[in-house]
Order: C-alpha cells, then sequence, then structure tokens
C-alpha cells in the first residue's frame, strides 16, 4: 500500500492543502498536508506525533520548538518537489525522532539545535532519485549545550541521470563537552549518469566529545547478488532485495506507517 | 544426476580446474578432500555459475540438462545447492523475506502455487528445528552479525528450506566448535534421502564420522588424482597427502 | 685541494647563504608590486624572454582574482603591495664555532637529535668544519650524474634546461589555478628542479643528502619535480629545525608529473616559525601542491606540518592514467593561536585508480585545525576506489578540530569510504602513565606519537625518528 492510499484507508480521502488532521487509526499524529509555514510547540513534557507529506512542489518553512523534556515524533514524506526549510529547536531533556523519505525532486534543510542540557535528535532519511531528479538533504545539528546526543543517517540511491547530494554538519559549540554525535552518509549509484556528492561535515570547539561521520558511495555487492542468486532469486531480484535492504534500514519500525514508507520506497526503486 | 566431464575453468588467465571428471548419482555421498589451492571451492562455485570464473572446456549434466547453459538462478531453482564457505551478509533484508522468495521462485519454477504467508511460516519453524536455528535469527538480516557458527547453521537451515536436488557443501564445517560441527552434520544426514545427493567439501575427517561418504576423491592442482571409498579419508587423516601428491609426481 | 672540490665548497657555501638566521644583509627591491619588479626579479635571474613573458602573463591574472576565503581560517588582511618580493642573499656572516649559536636553537637542536655537524651546517657555523659530509655529497652528486639525474635550483634548471622547464612547469598547476599559485607564478623566488630519466631508480632518498641545502629557497619556493617513465625517487622536502623568517608571507607552489609506471614519494616536515605563545607573528604557509599521475604511476605524499601560524595546503593527485595511484598521509598539529586548512584532493579520472588518506589531526592550546578533503571520480574513471581515515586529538578545551570531505561521485562503479573520529586524551590513559612514572608531558608526547604512528611509519626512516621528537616538542607547554 503506498501512502496516500494507506491515507485514504485510515479515512483521510484528500485534504485541502494545509491542512491540519488528526489521524483516524488511533495512533493520534496530526497530518500535515503540503504545509508551507507553520510553527509547532511541544509543551513541556508534552509528546506530539506529526506527519508532513507533499504531493506537489512547495517552498515550505516549519519550526519546531520543543520545551524541556517534550518528544516530537516528525515524519515527512516527499512525493513531489518541495523545498523544505526545517529548524527544530530542542530544549533540556527533549527528545526528537525525524524519519524523512524524499522520492523526488526535493530539497530538504534539517537545522537542528541542541539548546537544552541531555536533549536528543535521532534522524533517519532516505532519498531515491532517478530520471533528471535532483535532491538535497541537508543536515546542521548544533550542539550547543553539554550531553547532548545526535544521529543522523542519511542514505542515498541515485539512478538513471539523477544528482543526489547530502550536506552534513555536526557542530560543537565551546563547553557542549560530553557531546555524542554521529553522523552517516551511505550511497548507492545504480544508473551510469547518476551523480552522488556527500559532504559530511564536523566543526568541534570541546574536547570531550565523541564524535563520528561517515560516508561511503558503492553499489551493489556482487558477492551477495551471487549468494541471493544461487538460492533461486533472479538478477533483477537480487537487485532490488539489496537495494530495498540498503534503505529499508530507514523506515524499519513494526507499525503500519513504516510499512507504508517501505512500499513508497520500492515502487521508486522500481520506478528507476 | 550430475556428470561431469574434462572440466577446465579459469580465473582471468589462471587455469585453476583442468579436467575434473565426476559421477555422482541418485542417494551417493561424496565427499572431496585435498590440500589447500588444489581447486576444490573453485569446482564448487563453478557448478554454482559463479561469473568470477570462466569455463574454457568440459561439459557438465545436470538432471539431463547442460547445467553450463544455465543462469545461476535457474541452477538452483533446478536444484543446485551450495552452502558456502563464506555466507554472505546482506543487511538490510531479513532472513525471512528472503527465504520466501527464494521457495516461491523454485515453487513457481516448478509450476507450483506460491506458499501463503500462514503456509511459509509453519515451513520455517519445522525446518529451522533441523538444525537447531534459533527462531529469532530469522527475523534478522541474513547472516548480518551471525557467529560463525549460526552462519553455518543457517545454511543447513535454507538447505532444508529448498530440499535440493544436489547439496554441494563447501567446508561447511570449517570453524565451528565441537557442538556445532554436530549440529549441522546431522542436520545435513537428516536431509539426505534415496532421492537426493550430497558432496561435501572438506579438509578434515570429523564431519566424514557424521556424513558417511560412498566415495572420497582427492583433488589436486585441478584433477582429481584418486578416488576411494571412507577409509581413503581416514588413511588422509592419518598420513596426509604427500604419499599420492609424490606417486602423482612421478 | 683539487679545482672541483673548491667549486664545490664555494657551491655549498652559496646554498648555504639562504638560512634563516638573522645576520643576513640582502639587496631588496622595495616594498611593492608591479610590472617593474617582476621584469626586475627575471632580470637579476638572468632568465630568457619566455619566462618573463609567463611570469608577466601571470601577473596579470592574478591581478584580476578574487583573495580566497573559504577556509575555516582567520587571515588578517594582507596588503599584497607591502612586500618585499625580491631579496638577493648576500654572503652571510659565519659563526666561528657552535659556542656562538643561539642556546634556544642548541636546545631544540639537541632535543630533536640532530648530528652535530648537521647542526653547524643549520646554524651556520663554517662549512669547512663539516668535511665529512661534504666528501660524502661529493660521492652522492657523481653518483647521480651517473644515472643522468638533474638536481639543481630551478633559476638554474630555466637557464640550462629550458626544454624540459617549458615543457613541464605549470602543466600541473597553472598560473590560473588559484590566487596564490598565481601570485607564485607571477614572483618565485626560487626552488628546486629534479629530473629522474626513463627508468631511473634514484639510487638514494633525495632527503639524505639535500636536506640542510635545500633549506631557505625563499618565500616563493617552486618546484617541478619531473619522474619521467617508469622511474623511481624519494624526495623530502623541510627539515624538523625549527625555521625562522623574516617573510611573513609564503606562498609556494611543488608540481611534481609522475609518468608511466613511475613512482615518486614526497615527505614534507614543515616547522615555520609558528608565532610565539600569544599568537604575534609567525609565517602564513599558503602552499598549492599537485601531482599528476599517468597510466600505472604511483604518487605517495606525507606530510608532517607542525609550524606556521597559518597553514593552508592541499597536496593533491590527478590520476589520470589507468591504474595509478595516489596517496597522502598527514599529521597536522596545531598549539596556541595556529590556524591549519589541510588535506587533500584525489581526482580520479583514469580507470581501475585507487587512492589512499590517512589524515591525523591534532589540536591544542587555541588553535584551529581543519582537514579539507575532496574525492572526485569522473564519468569515465571505471572501478576507482577511494579509503580516506581522518582523525582529530582534541587536547584542552579552547581548541577546535574540524572535517570538511567532500566526495563527488559521477561513475557506479566507484567505491569510496569516508570515515572519521574525534578524539582526547583520556584521563584514565595519562594516569595510568603517570602510575608508572612517566611525567604527563611525556606521556602526551608518547600518546600523540602513538595517535600519528601511521603516518609516521612513511617518512624515511631516519626522519620519522625526528619527526616523533618534533611532536613532542611543539606540544610543549599544551598540557598542565
Amino acid at each position: 500500500m503506498l501512502f496516500l492510499e494507506y491515507l485514504k484507508s485510515v479515512g483521510l480521502e484528500s485534504p485541502r492543502s494545509g491542512d491540519e488532521i488528526v489521524l483516524a487509526d488511533g495512533s493520534s499524529a496530526t497530518l500535515l498536508y503540503n504545509p508551507s509555514a507553520a510553527t509547532c510547540g511541544v509543551a513541556e513534557q508534552g509528546e506530539e506525533s506529526l506527519v508532513v507529506v507533499y504531493t506537489h512542489a512547495e517552498s515550505s518553512s516549519l519550526s519546531f520548538d520543543l520545551l524541556p523534556y517534550s518528544k516530537l515524533r516528525l515524519v515527512e514524506v516527499y512525493l513531489a518537489g518541495a523545498k523544505a526549510q526545517r529548524k527544530i529547536r530542542q530544549q533540556a531533556g527533549s527528545v526528537c525522532d525525524i524519519t524523512s523519505i524524499v522520492v523526488a525532486d526535493a530539497e530538504v534543510n534539517y537545522a537542528i539545535d541542541l539548546n537544552g542540557h541531555g536533549a536528543s535528535n535521532l534522524l533517519r532519511s532516505a532519498f531515491i532519485v532517478g530520471g533528471e531528479e535532483h535532491s538535497k538533504v541537508d543536515v546542521r545539528v548544533n550542539h550547543n549545550s553539554s550531553d547532548c546526543t545526535s544521529d543522523s543517517l542519511v542514505k542515498g540511491v541515485a539512478g538513471g541521470r539523477a544528482v543526489g547530494e547530502f550536506c552534513g554538519m555536526v557542530y560543537v559549540a565551546p563547553d557542549a563537552q560530553r557531546t555524542d554525535a554521529k553522523q552517516t552518509s551511505r550511497n548507492v549509484e545504480i544508473g551510469a549518469d547518476a551523480k552522488i556528492i556527500t559532504k559530511p561535515q564536523l566543526e568541534i570547539y570541546a574536547d570531550d566529545v565523541k564524535c563520528s561521520h561517515g560516508a561511503t558511495v558503492g553499489q551493489l555487492d556482487g558477492e551477495a547478488i551471487f549468494y541471493m542468486r544461487q538460492r533461486g532469486l533472479s538478477e533483477k531480484q537480487a537487485r532490488k532485495v539489496q537495494i530495498e535492504g540498503f534503505v529499508g534500514e530507514v523506515v524499519f519500525s513494526s507499525d503500519q506507517l513504516g510499512e507504508v514508507l517501505a512500499e513508497e520506497l520500492i515502487h521508486k526503486l522500481e520506478s528507476l | 544426476m550430475l556428470s561431469i566431464k574434462n572440466l577446465h575453468a579459469s580465473i582471468g588467465d589462471k587455469p585453476i580446474l583442468r579436467g575434473i571428471n565426476l559421477e555422482v548419482k541418485a542417494g551417493e555421498v561424496h565427499a572431496i578432500m585435498g590440500p589447500n589451492g588444489s581447486g576444490k571451492s573453485t569446482l564448487a562455485s563453478v557448478l554454482a555459475g559463479n561469473e568470477k570464473f570462466t569455463v574454457t572446456d568440459g561439459s557438465v549434466e545436470f538432471l539431463g540438462q547442460n547445467l553450463m547453459e544455465l543462469s545461476i538462478e535457474d541452477r538452483a531453482r533446478l536444484g543446485l545447492f551450495l552452502g558456502f564457505q563464506y555466507p554472505v551478509e546482506i543487511p538490510g533484508v531479513t532472513m525471512a523475506n528472503f527465504m520466501k522468495m527464494a521457495v516461491n521462485e523454485q515453487r513457481k519454477y516448478r509450476g507450483e502455487e506460491p506458499l501463503s504467508a500462514g503456509q511459509f511460516l509453519k515451513l520455517m519453524k519445522q525446518k529451522s528445528a533441523v538444525v537447531e536455528l534459533d527462531s529469532k535469527l530469522t527475523s534478522r538480516a541474513v547472516n548480518e552479525g551471525f557467529s560463525g557458527g549460526e552462519k553455518k547453521k543457517n545454511e543447513i537451515f535454507q538447505m532444508a528450506m529448498l530440499e535440493p536436488k544436489l547439496a554441494i557443501l563447501d567446508e561447511t564445517d570449517s570453524g565451528l566448535d565441537i557442538d556445532a560441527l554436530r549440529v549441522v552434520a546431522t542436520g545435513v544426514t537428516k536431509l539426505h534421502t534415496e532421492e537426493n545427493a550430497t558432496v561435501v567439501i572438506t579438509h578434515y575427517q570429523r564431519l566424514l564420522d557424521y556424513i558417511v561418504p560412498d566415495f572420497v576423491h582427492v583433488l589436486y592442482k585441478g584433477q582429481i588424482i584418486y578416488s576411494g571409498d571412507k577409509t581413503l579419508a581416514l588413511k588422509l587423516e592419518k598420513e596426509g597427502y604427500d604419499w599420492l601428491i609424490n606417486d602423482y609426481k612421478e | 685541494m683539487a679545482e672541483k672540490d673548491k667549486d664545490l665548497i664555494e657551491k655549498i657555501d652559496k646554498e648555504y647563504e639562504y638560512g634563516f638566521t638573522t645576520d643576513i644583509e640582502t639587496e631588496t627591491i622595495g616594498r611593492c608590486l608591479n610590472e617593474d619588479v617582476i621584469r626586475l626579479i627575471s632580470a637579476k635571474k638572468e632568465e630568457p624572454e619566455w619566462m618573463l613573458e609567463r611570469r608577466l602573463k601571470a601577473f596579470r591574472h592574478w591581478q584580476k582574482m578574487p583573495l580566497p576565503t573559504w577556509a575555516h581560517l582567520d587571515i588578517p588582511e594582507i596588503d599584497f603591495q607591502d612586500i618585499i618580493y625580491y631579496a638577493a642573499p648576500k654572503q652571510r656572516k659565519k659563526l666561528g664555532s657552535m659556542d656562538e649559536v643561539d642556546p634556544e636553537l642548541k636546545r631544540t637542536f639537541d632535543k630533536l637529535g640532530i648530528p652535530l655537524e648537521e647542526q653547524m651546517a643549520l646554524a651556520g657555523v663554517a662549512v669547512d668544519a663539516v668535511m665529512d659530509s661534504v666528501s660524502v655529497k661529493t660521492t652522492f652528486r657523481e653518483t647521480l650524474a651517473e644515472k643522468g639525474i638533474i638536481f639543481c635550483s630551478i633559476s638554474e634548471a630555466i637557464r640550462e634546461y629550458p626544454d624540459l622547464v617549458k615543457k613541464y612547469l605549470g602543466s600541473v598547476v597553472p598560473y590560473t589555478d588559484n590566487f596564490y599559485a598565481a601570485l607564485n607564478a607571477a614572483v618565485f623566488s626560487d626552488g628546486s628542479f629534479c629530473y629522474i630519466p626513463k627508468g631511473v631508480r634514484c639510487p638514494m632518498e633525495l632527503s639524505t643528502y639535500f636536506r640542510i641545502n635545500a633549506e631557505g629557497t625563499g618565500q616563493f619556493e617552486r618546484t617541478l619535480l619531473v619522474a619521467d617513465e617508469g622511474s623511481y625517487v624519494s624526495y623530502l622536502e623541510g627539515c624538523t629545525a625549527p625555521q625562522r623568517d623574516e617573510n611573513q608571507l609564503h606562498a609556494a607552489v611543488v608540481e611534481i608529473v609522475v609518468e608511466r609506471d613511475a613512482e615518486v614519494k614526497y615527505s614534507t616536515v614543515q616547522n615555520w616559525y609558528p608565532g610565539d605563545k600569544e599568537g604575534k607573528g609567525g609565517i602564513y604557509n599558503f602552499v598549492t601542491k599537485r601531482g599528476l599521475c599517468r597510466q600505472n604511476a604511483h604518487l605517495s605524499w606525507t606530510q608532517v606540518e607542525t609550524g606556521s601560524a597559518i597553514t593552508w595546503k592541499y597536496p593533491s593527485c590527478v590520476l589520470l592514467g589507468d591504474n595509478s595511484v595516489g596517496e597522502f598521509y598527514s599529521v597536522a598539529m596545531t598549539n596556541n593561536f595556529q590556524q591549519a586548512d589541510t588535506g587533500t584532493k584525489m581526482i580520479h579520472i583514469g580507470r581501475n585508480t585507487r587512492s589512499r588518506i590517512v589524515s591525523k589531526g591534532i589540536s591544542a592550546g587555541k588553535s584551529q585545525n581543519a582537514y579539507r578533503g575532496l574525492v572526485r571520480v569522473a564519468k569515465g574513471a571505471d572501478n576507482a576506489r577511494n579509503y580516506s581515515q581522518c582523525d582529530s586529538l582534541l587536547i584542552g578545551d579552547k581548541c577546535g578540530a574540524h572535517t570538511f570531505p567532500e566526495i563527488d561521485s559521477h561513475n557506479p562503479t566507484a567505491v569510496l569510504e569516508h570515515e572519521a573520529t574525534t578524539s582526547k586524551i583520556s584521563e584514565d590513559q595519562l594516569f595510568y602513565c603517570n602510575q608508572r612514572g612517566i611525567s604527563t608531558e611525556d606521556a602526551v608526547g608518547l600518546i600523540v606519537n602513538g595517535y600519528a604512528r601511521e603516518v609516521l611509519s612513511k617518512l624515511p626512516m631516519e626522519f620519522a625518528v625526528e619527526a616523533q621528537k618534533l611532536l613532542a616538542i611543539s606540544l610543549e607547554g599544551s598540557v598542565g
């Protein structure tokens, strides 16, 4: 089931642009449909869940303020070429968990400020581009306070003549001691004319920190393809399974939404 | 079932197999032994169709078909199973998903209906008992983070799922402790019937205590230089290969 | 004494004139930069017309170029008109014995374990006291000549080997490349030229021999190294001894051509004056270094950077030929108020090209240390491979360690990996060392050397030992 079908299945036919709707399946998540601008606050110790979807090109800017010890789960699905700015400000002890799926010509920018002691941010993103598309995921995490953790994983697949870009930055302010920051960019190029550009960056001004980043650009694993074909999968299936496994990590989740997002990624893969 | 005639294969310009002849019939167990670098693993890879190697001469017939003309997956679907010496990790792909695809592809090839999710889960549960595979492993990614013993058990579990006509087990015993060896070996024995055949590639006699071979072959420099019954393996364990190799040199 | 020997001593004398001590009388052109100054430089060096034309062309281009500002550096404004672009060194005053050498300098020499004879040469003690090394040098020079190896100053090369210079100078780093490369092409003072003929394996580390006299080639150094087909050379630039220079701005260019099947190892130890503990003074070191690799060629850069107030430097490899290999091994250490923005570029153009990057940054005091790297795989570069490892070590909480890598892949068969970690010297490590009777300062030296070992091991052997000591000395005062 693809994402839009899923929305229908939970009773959301096709909302008007900018609509804000509470998902009806008991998950209590709020759905924002092609929002162009919004500011969301999460109250102290509050818990919010938000799903944002773009079905047509839109320029948008959303900001989120997470008050102390609040939680936000943000799921974003880019089915169309949006240009998105996200400002996420987190106060002490707040937890923000972001999943971002890009299957279009979109440019998505996350600016995350960990302003309070012990705030934590987890970001999982996958982009799949094909044809002439150009997508860019930009993640900047500012560790402005001590004892914060951040973990960003961005996976990219570029086919056709597409360009996939990742630009990451982990900034650790002076005195932001005991920072634990991780940033990972993993990419697969599957089109002869596809391009991957990745820039994972660290800027560190405190010494008691655990910061690491990694970036890879590669292709499908020939040994694994042989292994799968030996078990009877066709070459095409084996390739697809491998890419699914590759991007699947981003959306692995037991809930239905995770499955739907995985479907959305697979659907896009099949079109490459 | 399997008939190999004068098989030559090379990697790049380097010949590795230099004229292998071997007949395997249903119900038989063959053991292939030989010193390192003699071409044992290459033989297994070539039969499975690994594209790293080029077949330069000879023929292989499997169940009445010219094996060399078939794709890797069609060989597998026809019933040829290779137990990998180094099972490959496939991150993000769960064992359950992977096996479901493999089983249903084989069924499709045979013109059978795919298994339903329920039937499949039942089958998986039943087969994982064969090798005492922890059922949690089937929900993890293929071979990812598995211990050496778990990887080998997983190979035999997959063999049980796919019920091959011919299983070629490439050093399935390497890197196993005594308990894991027993589990893997008895698993293989349980799966053996009069309808299928097993080719075991090994360095050690200890595996052959469980899987008793009808024939033992010694591979050296890309050829089978000597064949015998199960007592040959015992003699090799005791005396090594020198006596054979020296003979061969003369 | 044979005429030849006299000649040699004179030559060596001349080479020492360019040393770093302060008592140098110089003939200078006033502070300014225009076409007349460039004509004057060219005339003083008795250059042919074509060289002057090249300089002027570069100068005209430079005038149109903006100052680069992308580096993670805080560079005070430089007035390019307020710089002396030509200073012909005159005979320098010779010291009678080691006793006359500045005790501070002598202390550093001793710490580095530099042999007495070299200490004398470096400090400018009269050279006839170092006859041993002279005789060694004679043998070396003869050996080089026998093999057809050319090794001389770039000025000499321009006069004596114009065809080689015309063919290769500017072929890897054109004057249009960047602001400082253009400036260098216009005003370069001197530098080295090295040509290894086809199939020749240079019989020694050029380092061992030229360690002393390759110093002091001026603030706009120009080096051209050509390894012809199938040849091999290991070349060492720099010196572990502290280098003082009155000229604050240094903008060197090093070009390396590695022809088919040839191999070049280029090692650098950079220890220019870093400024004082308050961050006053110190050299600005803006260097462009690049090598071009033809088919099956192999270029390996190794650098140990401890000096300079500001370092801006990216030794790079253009892997043009199929199967060529590029390597970059770097230790960059900054202390006090030093700033470094250094790294490499690996440009994969040929098929089956491979590159490897190992960068170890060490920041102490209030310094800022950045790794900046680019790995680019061009469309036709099938099966390109890169592995990059960039680590940062922080000593103290007032410094900064930064990593700015970029991977740009235009070919789906590329396999590229980049990893980076940041760590500090842990209290546990220090405590453990202290408990075993090792002072904190020594412990830091020990840990830092362990951290940098992978790179230090790439240096010519005798130099690796000195580089280790150098790291410890540069860290002095950073803990406790």
